[in-house]
């Protein structure tokens, strides 16, 4: 019961705060964007394509395209957007009221990641349905676009879960944004620096967010990769559980 | 008229920024009394408030309430306690009657006892006005009363105010007052932390006196109904021992 009340004030909060809706309403003019440009592009090349037995089709050069440029957005979209939800409150000294509910610090890092998740898989919903518009005149790879989705998912999920930790680890909210960009940015290129110091595959290449993303991507579906994003969002979520309750000891 | 004991603090310390904030801090509480904590800026009150209210946990001691050990179950907040912090800490986003409604359900009503809860705490605290206005863009009053209208939507049992009558005016201070014989007289515990000795002598039954994070006084005030006794005793702590 606690938990959903916290879902929904912090669903209410994002519902009415001018930030959540301008992210909104700039991103998905930019998808659109993008989207018109790809169509534009296959629409150009699909005779070539079709006489190609291994060439890709809507899916390839639409649909996933428009979804990694969701997951790029996301990197910036995302810390923005997690930034106040406990670093915020720190800051506004509602924090402590909100502790002093009696709820457990888990139902509250939870509560709040559900209401910054439920906005993000609308916007992933609002994103597909671009792509989803136009199935009934294309002949959209179905598995391939699942296993997409479900990537560009759980890396919205995996991005948020880092946002709320590094919340909870201050007070200052353009911090904890500065922080989430930077271990995501990191998460995500630590291989490419490894490649290009001549080391290859390994533990930074399974560390990467890039590797299991890219797998997904490509309709791979490997319980590896869903288990690297489980295990950094179970981490990143059990990390913000324990500074905030450290607060209690702490302040 | 007083009853059981509510709370019962017994050698409760805690460090904070490097220096010892509160110090064997021992007291109790009981139902239907009004409880004056008074001290000098720095003195330990607000310390004392955030680990009664459990935003805070003490390094040492113990505190029961209602006979339950609080420190090792802190989720008896959620239905024992209305915490009213100084400054009254709002979501400027949320309109009164949003505020009201999300404490409430937090505090684990049901949406529907939440919403009858939030109309009547608003018609006590005469909120009518406000119930649709954005937290962000009330008065400092207004926000007071809204903070005192969350501490108190869920009936609590031990109520913890920390300067209520903040930027309230004469009106709305005997308002306040009011309310906190009324709820005394429902047979609630009050904590009233203020730096108004006249607020103390006006509601309280009882007056703890904090220095430097040790309590130096503890004593009822029925007779001392113009404050003359709890003033001198009040300035002669705090003088005798700053000049210490």
């Amino acid at each position: 019961m606690s938990l959903t009340a916290v879902t929904r004030l912090e669903l209410r909060r994002l519902w009415v705060r001018p930030l959540a809706w301008g992210l909104a309403a700039l991103t998905i003019a930019w998808l659109a964007w993008t989207f018109t440009l790809s169509l534009g592009t296959f629409l150009a090349i699909q005779v070539k394509l079709a006489a190609s037995p291994d060439a890709g089709g809507f899916t390839d050069y639409v649909s996933i395209p428009l979804l990694a440029a969701l997951v790029g957005m996301s990197l910036l979209v995302v810390p923005l957007l997690t930034m106040s939800t406990l670093a915020g409150e720190r800051r506004a000294g509602t924090l402590p009221l909100l502790v002093s509910t009696g709820i457990a610090p888990w139902k509250l890092v939870t509560g709040k990641y559900l209401a910054v998740l439920a906005w993000l898989m609308l916007w992933l919903l609002v994103t597909l349905a671009m792509p989803l518009v136009l199935a009934a005149s294309s002949t959209p790879d179905w598995g391939k676009l699942a296993a997409a989705t479900l990537g560009t998912a759980l890396t919205l999920a995996t991005v948020a879960a880092i946002g709320m930790a590094c919340s909870a680890a201050t007070s200052y909210p353009a911090i904890a944004a500065a922080l989430t960009l930077v271990i995501t940015l990191a998460l995500w290129a630590v291989d490419r620096g490894a490649q290009m110091a001549g080391a290859s595959g390994g533990f930074l290449q399974w560390l990467s967010l890039d590797t299991h993303l890219h797998n997904l991507q490509r309709g791979l579906v490997v319980s590896s990769d869903l288990i690297w994003f489980a295990l950094a969002i179970a981490l990143s979520l059990v990390l913000a559980t324990r500074r905030l309750s450290a607060d209690r000891e702490r302040h | 008229m007083t009853g059981a004991a509510l709370l019962n603090i017994t050698a409760v310390s805690r460090r904070r920024a490097g220096r010892q904030a509160v110090a064997n801090l021992t007291f109790s509480l009981n139902r239907g009394e009004v409880l004056g904590l008074l001290g000098v800026n720095g003195a330990g009150k607000s310390t004392t408030l955030s680990m009664l209210a459990g935003a805070l946990a003490p390094d040492s001691g113990s505190i029961l309430l209602d006979g339950r050990d609080f420190m090792t179950r802190p989720e008896l907040a959620r239905t024992l306690i209305g915490w009213l912090p100084e400054a009254a800490p709002l979501w400027h986003e949320l309109t009164v009657h949003e505020h009201l409604v999300a404490f409430s359900t937090l505090r684990g009503s049901s949406r529907k006892d939440a919403r009858t809860a939030a109309d009547t705490i608003i018609a006590r605290l005469q909120l009518g006005d406000l119930r649709h206005r954005l937290a962000g863009v009330l008065s400092h009053g207004q926000r007071q009363r809204l903070g005192l209208a969350c501490a108190l939507v869920h009936s609590p049992a031990l109520i913890i105010l920390d300067e209520p009558a903040n930027a309230l005016d004469p009106v709305q201070v005997g308002e306040l007052r009011k309310l906190i014989r009324e709820k005394a007289a429902a047979g609630c515990g009050v904590i009233l932390s203020t730096h108004v000795l006249s607020e103390v002598t006006a509601v309280c039954d009882r007056a703890v006196i904090l220095h430097e994070g040790q309590l130096r006084h503890d004593a009822p005030l029925r007779h001392d109904a113009d404050g003359h006794a709890l003033e001198t005793t009040f300035f002669s702590i705090a003088t005798g021992a700053a000049a210490a």
